[in-house]
């Protein structure tokens, strides 16, 4: 029998199986955890972005009947329990981020008292006795105003307000921009948008005297990480921290730090003997999760008059926040955003500066997509310029642009390898797809009916599945470089996995069961996948940045091969036939050419646990293998994909109705076509959420405006359209499976595609450039008053 | 986000709802729908020490046409009822038309219309139709039962003429006398569903050949507010695209509208302008097939 004759799962659109339980309602999630005896708290946060804590008067709130303990920045419970996280980079400036403040509040939301009750109502009722008094400070409420000249310094012993600083330079740009045709700049800018999965975060705590030992239930994608962040801070010897992250209600980067109520929680509950828990309001959510996506960049990209983009100089400012966050560290937004804004493109001179600002504002870190969304509307807002400026189609200049896929492993100006790619072939399936000429004929129609239609497009390489090489190039203090699978096969031949990834939305529990059961030749139901409680699991390194089915279904397989391997060895013991001999073919080990002498997988490993003497000299029974996985050169995966939108514009009310959204998507071997649909559509739902909805208010003063759901506007079901997701698979010759990241590229395009479309459509009315997301009816009317006006001056001229 | 405690009765009828309000000394709050008081609660920004939950109150139930032709809704008549009931489809169209922009399903099977009024947000639809169809409201207190203009009824952001110790009873829609009339309710919102930014409610009536129109906006002010000039502007005129443009202008130059992260001013009183027109050409398209 040949290769392709063995059952294989892979590429089968299997439903999920977990969705009778979560789909039941039956999942548990933190908030489910009910212990006896449990306590809850209430934090009191800071009403100041920028302020000396003169006092804090705690008194009545201890009074209060049903408070058992209040906790102030000043107690020596939180003394010195600090949360770091720094970038290993040459100009870096570090900030301590305090469990509860003390002396200073540097954003509203930072939490300044706890108070534990026996009950979250009470709890409640006595945090709003706790009085601070505050001597205010100067917020900086923007990036720009945090690097004027004058600006108070944010943290101590700094010299200006940011983070990191990071120059690049690659090729020879200045000799570019004096050879090109031509030279355009562009201001860009992102605002402050962050993840909202439905379940909030929250955490449970409970301290064993007797054994000195913490079980830490908590929301959040990185178990076995943040148990070693918790043994650090707290203090505690790590082989006495168990963290269970259950069933979690959707990540999206948000719950993939350490936070100062998790420290807060766990030093509680270790103070007080009983259990603590903390079940974050939507409120809190807003103010003091970590935020996201908010950049300012200006652009200067020099071209051929043939449409070809020669150089880029670009600056980047992100605005950060307060406090760098573990353990991803306030860099790494600024770095991702400089290594990625040159694009899926043959740009080989480029130069940029990227700072991450200090401001008096939420603290900033990774959540889908982390900087692609900005620096993708920088890199195509250029094509498209190049495209208006040269009077060239913008489908066209990007294939003079693009990296020709013949040319992969392809190394970028910045030193990322992209390992295979269809970056033309998917261009022409999307003009082909959507059929490009008949949209433009049909918005060429629509516009003689008055009415005004735009068509956007945006192509992107997602980087994915980054591995020790790359986390190593971006200078993190942890280098997230493996994840880690436990394959065990039981006296049944049933088989369980443990995956050190977690899975919160994304379908681990089918397709990594889909690749094993693909390895070992048992049937899909066979297979049990679990994570999440790092008591159980061996350490590894959890869901981010696009890696999973890279990562852990690299490691599963991995671990599946050595326990298929060892049931051969032992076949061929039994049949005294060479192991070379044998093949394992659905459910049986037996002769190549020889089907007949086999024998079933069930009854090897029943005879490997209770025959034990039936086994070859020194094998050892069990049927168990753990084993990571890094890509073949630590350097990842690239997915590309293009995405294309036609809306109309209602010029009147500044509204924008997406009518079309049409996907071609490569994202290697799709394991499962349903989850990776999924994905695509969870992720240009995000980022049409933070092209036209989405965004964290701040006002002048550092008061965030956006603290309800009724001012921070998510897309719903009316909002995202319906999607056209076609595929193309080029395997990565660098992962295990052929499979590569995928899990954010949805949230990359959508910003670029509709500022696109809705300069396009604006164009019968006037040229203008679009720029500034999210495209709320206040912006979208400044542009369609911006191109009236400039259709004004324009014919003034004549 | 839990609410501060508090004491909780259940109501038979509207004299036991007024007397437990007063027994509160005026501290106490009706609920009906709960879909705007919990969220307060919630948050903490209502922190009443007793509700009254009127869902067992018969009377406010009704829906009804009175013998001097005017439609009577009940305080406790839902959203959902508004939008789908066949009755006020025929006598209030621009009700219903207004009802199915007020939030999502779940927030319409549960919000009232008295809740809507007594709420008294500046964009709410209902009440902004109230007030373009001078509907009346009708208040229980301790002593006396009393009927109040929508003019003089809503007074700013969330405020009313209904004093502490009153019942919303029912709102009184009067007959227009019109014979034809054509209507429309025209919003910006910045998704399906959400509270307005601007709104905007017009009727044309035609009596004889006489054309007259009503015009109320939500949004645009503290309260919602009649387009006095611009309905001025349009009674006896021919109803063509100018004069819908011009009434429009008009709105636009009356108003001085509040800011906030949805809207700034100016686009509050550029989109009103907008809105009427539209509003006064969809209104207008009915007048004539009416
Ligand atoms: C997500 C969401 C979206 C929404 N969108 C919209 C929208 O687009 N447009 C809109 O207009 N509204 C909207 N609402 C609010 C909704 O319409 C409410 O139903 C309405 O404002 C209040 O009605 P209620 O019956 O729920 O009143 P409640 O919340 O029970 O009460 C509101 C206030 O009215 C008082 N009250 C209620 N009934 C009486 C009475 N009979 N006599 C005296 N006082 C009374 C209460 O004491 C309280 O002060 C939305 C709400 C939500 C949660």
């Amino acid at each position: 029998m040949t290769e392709q004759a063995r059952p294989s799962f892979i590429g089968a659109r299997v439903k999920r199986l977990e969705d009778p339980r979560l789909l039941r309602g039956h999942g548990r999630y933190v908030a489910d955890v009910r212990l006896p005896g449990a306590l809850e708290v209430a934090f009191v946060r800071s009403e100041m972005p920028h302020a000396d804590i003169t006092a804090v008067d705690a008194g009545a709130a201890r009074e209060h009947p049903g408070v058992v303990r209040v906790l102030t920045g000043s107690d020596e419970l939180v003394a010195g329990r600090e949360i770091r996280g720094d970038w290993r980079g040459e100009i870096w400036q570090t900030s301590a981020q305090p469990a509860l403040a003390g002396d200073r509040v540097r954003f509203v939301g930072q939490p300044i008292a706890a108070v534990v009750a026996t009950s979250r109502y009470v709890a409640e009722d006595a945090a709003s006795l706790v009085v601070a008094d505050y001597r205010e400070l100067q917020p900086l409420t923007s990036a720009r105003a945090s690097l004027s000249d004058g600006a108070p310094l944010l943290h101590e012993g700094w010299t200006r307000n940011f983070f990191r600083h990071s120059h690049f330079l690659g090729g020879d740009p200045d000799a570019a921009f004096a050879a090109a045709d031509g030279v355009l700049e562009l201001r860009t800018a992102t605002q402050r948008q962050t993840g909202m999965p439905l379940e909030t975060r929250g955490c449970v705590a409970d301290y064993d005297v007797v054994s000195g030992s913490l079980t830490v239930w908590m929301t959040n994608q990185m178990p076995s990480v943040v148990r070693t962040s918790l043994a650090d801070v707290l203090g505690v010897e790590e082989n006495r921290v168990r963290v269970v992250a259950p069933d979690i209600g959707g990540g999206f980067g948000v719950k993939a730090y350490l936070y100062p109520e998790d420290v807060v929680v766990c030093l509680l509950a270790m103070e007080l003997g009983r259990p603590v828990r903390w079940i974050e309001d939507r409120r809190e959510h807003l103010l003091a999760a970590i935020h996201a996506r908010q950049q300012e960049h200006r652009v200067q990209v020099a071209y051929r008059a043939d449409g070809k983009v020669l150089a880029i100089r670009a600056e980047v400012l992100v605005d950060s926040g307060a406090f760098s966050v573990h353990p991803w560290t306030a860099g790494l937004e600024a770095g991702n955003a400089l290594s990625l804004l040159p694009g899926p493109y043959t740009i080989g001179d480029y130069e940029c500066d990227a700072y991450a600002v200090a401001t008096n504002k939420s603290p900033f870190g990774p959540v889908r997509g982390v900087a692609r969304p900005a620096a993708a509307l920088s890199t195509e807002r250029a094509m498209d310029q190049v495209a208006r400026a040269t009077g060239l189609d913008p489908i066209e200049v990007r294939r003079r642009n693009l990296i020709d896929a013949r040319d992969c492993p392809y190394t970028t100006v910045t030193g990322n390898l992209i390992d295979s790619a269809s970056f033309q072939e998917a261009l022409d399936r999307l003009c082909e797809v959507a059929d490009y000429p008949q949209l433009r004929r049909q918005q060429a129609e629509a516009r003689e009916a008055g009415r005004l239609l735009g068509i956007g497009v945006a192509c992107y390489a997602e980087q994915g599945a980054s591995g020790i090489h790359e986390y190593l190039r971006r200078g993190m203090p942890t280098i997230f470089g493996y994840e880690t699978a436990l394959v065990r096969m039981d006296p049944s031949g049933k088989v369980l996995v443990e995956v050190t990834t977690h899975s919160h939305g994304q379908g681990h529990e089918t397709t990594i069961a889909q690749v094993v059961a693909t390895r070992l030749q048992v049937p899909l139901q066979d297979v049990r996948v679990v994570y999440g409680d790092t008591s159980r699991m061996p350490y590894g390194m959890g869901t981010f940045g696009s890696r999973s089915i890279v990562m852990a279904g690299g490691a599963a397989s991995a671990a599946a091969d050595k326990v298929r391997l060892k049931l051969e060895q032992f076949a061929a013991h039994l049949l005294e036939i060479s192991a070379d001999d044998l093949e394992t073919v659905d459910g049986a080990v037996r002769a190549k050419g020889a089907p007949f002498r086999s024998i079933p997988i069930s009854e090897l490993a029943r005879a490997a646990y209770h025959q034990p003497h039936r086994l070859p000299q020194g094998m050892q029974p069990l049927l168990e293998a753990v084993s990571t996985y890094d890509t073949e050169r630590g350097t990842g995966t690239w997915t590309n994909a293009c995405h294309l939108a036609l809306v109309e514009l209602d010029p009147g009310l500044g509204l924008l109705d997406v009518q079309k959204y049409v996907v071609v998507h490569d994202c290697g071997v799709i394991v499962n076509p349903t989850i990776v649909e999924g994905q695509l559509h969870g992720g240009i739902a995000h980022g049409i959420g933070g092209a036209l909805l989405e965004e964290l208010v701040y006002d002048e003063w550092g008061q965030p405006l956006s603290t309800t759901f009724m001012d921070y506007l998510l897309p719903s079901a009316t909002e995202v359209p319906r999607i056209e997701a076609h595929h193309i698979e080029t395997p990565s010759p660098f992962s295990a499976t052929g499979s590569k990241g995928m899990g954010e590229g949805g949230a990359i395009a959508p910003g670029p595609v509709l500022a696109a479309a809705l300069e396009d459509a604006l164009r019968p009315l006037g040229e203008v450039v679009v720029t500034e997301l999210p495209l709320t009816p206040e912006r979208v009317l400044r542009y369609v008053d911006e191109a009236r006006g400039a259709a004004a001056d324009a014919s003034g001229d004549r | 986000m839990k609410p501060a405690s508090f004491e909780y009765v259940t109501a038979r009828t509207v004299e036991e709802a007024v007397r437990a309000l007063a027994d509160s000394e005026g501290e106490g709050k009706c609920l009906a729908g709960g879909q705007s008081l919990v969220p307060l609660m919630n948050f903490r920004l209502a922190r009443p020490p007793l509700l009254v939950d009127l869902g067992q109150v018969d009377e406010l139930r009704q829906l009804r046409h009175d013998d001097d032709g005017s439609l009577v809704v009940g305080a406790l008549v839902t959203h959902r009822e508004v939008a789908g009931s066949p009755l006020i489809a025929e006598r209030v169209p621009l009700l219903a038309e207004a009802a199915r922009e007020v939030g999502h399903a779940a927030i319409r099977n549960r919000g009232t219309i008295g809740g809507s009024f007594a709420h008294a947000d500046p964009v709410a639809e209902l009440p902004c139709v109230g007030l373009t169809l001078d509907a009346e409201i009708v208040a229980a207190g301790p002593h006396r039962r009393r009927t109040i203009a929508a003019a003089d009824f809503f007074q700013g952001p969330f405020t009313t003429a209904l004093a502490a110790d009153e019942v919303l009873v029912e709102i009184r829609f009067p007959a227009s006398g019109a014979e034809r009339s054509g209507w429309a309710f025209c919003e910006l919102a910045r998704r399906r569903g959400d509270l307005a930014v601007v709104g905007v409610a017009a009727q044309l009536e035609r009596r004889g050949q006489r054309l007259s129109a009503r015009i109320g906006l939500a949004g645009v002010a503290g309260r919602p507010v009649r387009a006095v000039a611009a309905e001025a502007g349009l009674s006896g005129a021919t109803p063509d695209a100018a004069s819908f443009r011009a009434a429009g202008e008009a709105v636009a130059a009356s108003l001085a509208p509040p800011s906030d992260i949805h809207g700034s001013a100016a686009l509050r009183r550029r989109v009103a302008s907008v809105l009427t027109e539209r509003a006064l050409e969809r209104a207008a398209r009915r007048l004539e097939a009416a």
